[in-house]
């Protein structure tokens, strides 16, 4: 049986204007993977998760994610995936319990009341969740919209910057529980400029820099070279 | 400094406008105001025919001080509102926490700036287009200068009034309504009273009458009072309490099972709640405009048959209560739905839901008015006309915007647009409701070509970006 393929993107390609964000893109990942799209500010990253998960149209190429065309399907593509976006955005005017039950009806998930109350308990925030999500801090925000990706167990999860508003000991707590998450048959796509987290915790990467694709590999490729994942970052994208 | 933030405050509001639909379209708004006061001008000499222009007056410093109310209505909650307006941008009216400015002073600043925008964006047009107009139609050259002045007046009582209440607000709900109470009964004892002759008591509307130095006197006071205690009384609201609520999505998710998209449209529903928009919004843009817009109305009853009066007024009820739509859609951007599997149709359909129950408001309201005017007998037609509008307009304001009629209202194309395309139907109705009260049951068939715009708009902003703007 051959590796199956979750996200697949040919010739993609994302323009504002004048500034062509995303440039000619192809990419596979395999299930199973923790893929780290990895990049500086601004190299296109965030534009590429909006365009696997159909919130921004490509302007040339075409996307699948399981197997879903993303422009031609994009809410059964965020009906099978979860999402973690860059910006942290639950509502202002729901506490966060009911931002969870919100997302639990949409998505027509049962039992979400234990659902939630686990992932209060797993996130440490039990004492936030009859709290204003305005009044929240960024962290607890971010551990809001972590639990909201992973409320229904997609089978893939796409998440942008995934650590950055977190404390160290939360940060290694959900590093174990994506790489656990992986091991049992899940599949993670992140962006993040930090390599360290990458390093860590991925099993293939792509490098992203001014929109274009510079390599995409797996980390253990790296490990036969000798090489550390910061020194061949650098080495790629280098301004010539 | 205090020079610098203002300036910096309209840059951020210019931009803040001229991105969201282009520098040459928002620029091209006070020109259509001009554009159409200038050609409204040379209609006057038919106006005055039917309508003295004494109450010309009365009706023109009324639309400004509903102005004033509307724009005060929109911001000056506080934080709360600043919150609402400006989502989670970074704007200056937040600097205090990276500044070494009080939030006092930055929000003496932003009220100075709003003022000023405003007056720029729509009073300054108006009478700059009346002022080139009134050679031509024999208008003293001095009157464009008393309308300015009078017009300002009005807008920013408007405004005060409502900055006054909204600051209340803020610190103690209960000493609004016990305000907002008086204020009430004080109006309705002096209408009682005075009938329609009690407008001529008001200061600005004296100055553009007899251009005196006390009416100017007047009206500053009567300006500068409620900005000076609002501003006094100004208290921040972040101050790092956390209120806690019980679930409430989960039972009104319930209760709501027969629409749709229940949890949308509950949300929804908690979002107005809790913003203090439920209570506020429906006091500020709603009952006090209609209130104004009543007693405006009432001058015309010397010329029209009352029921008449009573039918343009469900009219007004019915564009009114379809800028409900714009309650509904200030709290968040397709964005905040962007990880969740629900396309923008699907979110439409529910602010249509939500728009629905709302309407329970206006509906009362109506049916309250019809009751007091003693109009039974019309009650059919008035609700009709009312309830096609409303539902109309929502149409086509979903059509023309989508998802935020907050903001490209200020789009002079789609304007004009609403503009054409809810002024002819109405026209139509008034005209027919005008032969005979009956015959206004027709603008029922304004139901063909809401469902139309709806069913277009669903496309339409299908297929655009709304991830965010």
């Amino acid at each position: 049986m051959g590796i199956v393929t979750v996200i697949e993107a040919q010739g993609l390609t994302k323009k504002f204007g004048d500034t062509t964000a995303v440039d000619n893109v192809t990419l596979t990942v395999p299930q199973g993977a923790l893929f780290g799209l990895l990049g500086p500010n601004g190299s296109g990253k965030t534009t590429m998760i909006k365009m696997l998960t159909g919130q921004v149209r490509p302007t040339n190429g075409q996307a699948t994610v399981l197997g879903l065309d993303v422009m031609n399907d994009p809410v059964g593509v965020r009906k099978s995936v979860g999402i973690i976006p860059e910006q942290e955005t639950p509502p202002s005017f729901l506490t966060a319990m009911e931002y969870l039950a919100f997302v639990g009806a949409v998505r027509k998930i049962p039992d979400i009341d234990e659902k939630a109350a686990w992932w209060f308990s797993f996130l440490e925030f039990e004492d936030k969740r009859d709290v204003l999500c305005k009044d929240l801090s960024r962290g607890t925000r971010q551990k809001l919209m972590f639990a909201q990706a992973f409320l229904h167990k997609p089978v893939l999860a796409l998440i942008d910057e995934p650590l950055i508003n977190f404390d160290p000991i939360m940060q290694r707590k959900v590093k174990e529980y994506l790489s656990d998450y992986v091991q049992s048959g899940g599949t993670i796509f992140i962006s993040t400029h930090i390599l360290e987290i990458a390093e860590e915790i991925c099993t293939g990467f792509a490098i992203l820099h001014k929109g274009k694709l510079l390599y995409s590999g797996a980390i253990s490729e790296l490990a036969d070279k000798k090489q550390h994942l910061s020194e061949f970052f650098f080495s790629q994208v280098r301004d010539d | 400094m205090g020079l610098e933030l203002f300036t910096c405050m309209m840059k951020e509001e210019w931009r803040l406008h001229s991105t969201m639909f282009g520098s040459l379209s928002f620029a091209l708004f006070p020109v259509l105001i001009f554009g159409i006061v200038f050609m409204s001008s040379f209609l006057l000499p038919l106006f005055r025919v039917v309508l003295p222009a004494g109450d010309l007056g009365l009706i023109t410093i009324g639309v400004f001080l509903l102005l004033g109310v509307m724009v005060g209505g929109f911001g000056l909650l506080g934080n709360e509102v600043m919150n609402r307006r400006f989502g989670q941008m970074s704007l200056l009216a937040y600097s205090a926490r990276s500044l070494p400015l009080s939030e006092r002073y930055i929000f003496t600043n932003f009220v100075i700036k709003d003022i000023v925008y405003y007056l720029f964006l729509w009073v300054l047009p108006f009478v700059l287009g009346f002022a080139v107009a009134s050679p031509f139609i024999g208008v003293p050259p001095v009157y464009p200068l008393l309308l300015f002045a009078s017009l300002t007046m009005s807008f920013l009582f408007g405004l005060s009034a409502i900055f006054l209440l909204s600051t209340v607000y803020s610190r103690s709900k209960t000493a609004l309504a016990i305000l907002f109470t008086a204020v009430l009964v004080i109006a309705g004892w002096a209408y009682l009273s005075y009938g329609a002759s009690l407008a001529d008591l008001f200061p600005p509307l004296q100055l553009l009458r007899n251009g005196t130095y006390l009416a100017l006197f007047l009206s500053c006071i009567l300006v500068a009072i409620p900005f000076t205690v609002s501003i006094a009384l100004f208290t921040p609201e972040y101050t790092g309490t956390s209120k806690r609520f019980s679930n409430l999505l989960t039972p009104l998710t319930g209760k709501l099972s027969f629409f749709p998209t229940p949890p949308l449209a509950a949300k929804d529903i908690i979002d107005l709640w809790r913003s203090g928009g439920g209570v506020g919004q429906v006091l500020f843009s709603f009952l006090l405009p209609l209130g104004l817009i009543w007693f405006f109305l009432s001058v015309l009853r010397s010329l029209v048959p009352d029921y008449a009066v009573l039918l343009v007024f469900a009219v007004t009820t019915g564009i009114i209560s379809a800028t409900m739509y714009t309650w509904i859609t200030s709290f968040d951007t397709f964005s905040s739905y962007a990880c969740l599997p629900v396309s923008v149709s699907t979110l439409i359909t529910s602010k249509i839901c939500t728009f629905t129950v709302l309407q329970l408001v206006p509906a009362v309201f109506m049916v309250i008015v019809t009751i007091i005017t003693g109009m039974v007998l019309y009650l059919i037609p008035a609700m009709v006309i009312w309830g096609a509008v409303s539902f109309y307009a929502l149409s086509v304001s979903i059509y023309l915007t989508g998802l935020t009629p907050n903001i490209l209202v200020y789009d002079v194309n789609v304007l004009l647009a609403f503009l054409v395309l809810i002024g002819v139907p109405v026209m139509v109705v008034i005209a027919l409701a005008f032969i005979n009260p009956y015959f206004g049951v027709a603008a029922l068939l304004l139901g063909i070509p809401a469902f139309g715009l709806v069913s277009k708009g669903y496309k339409r902003w299908e297929g655009k970006e709304m991830a965010s703007f």
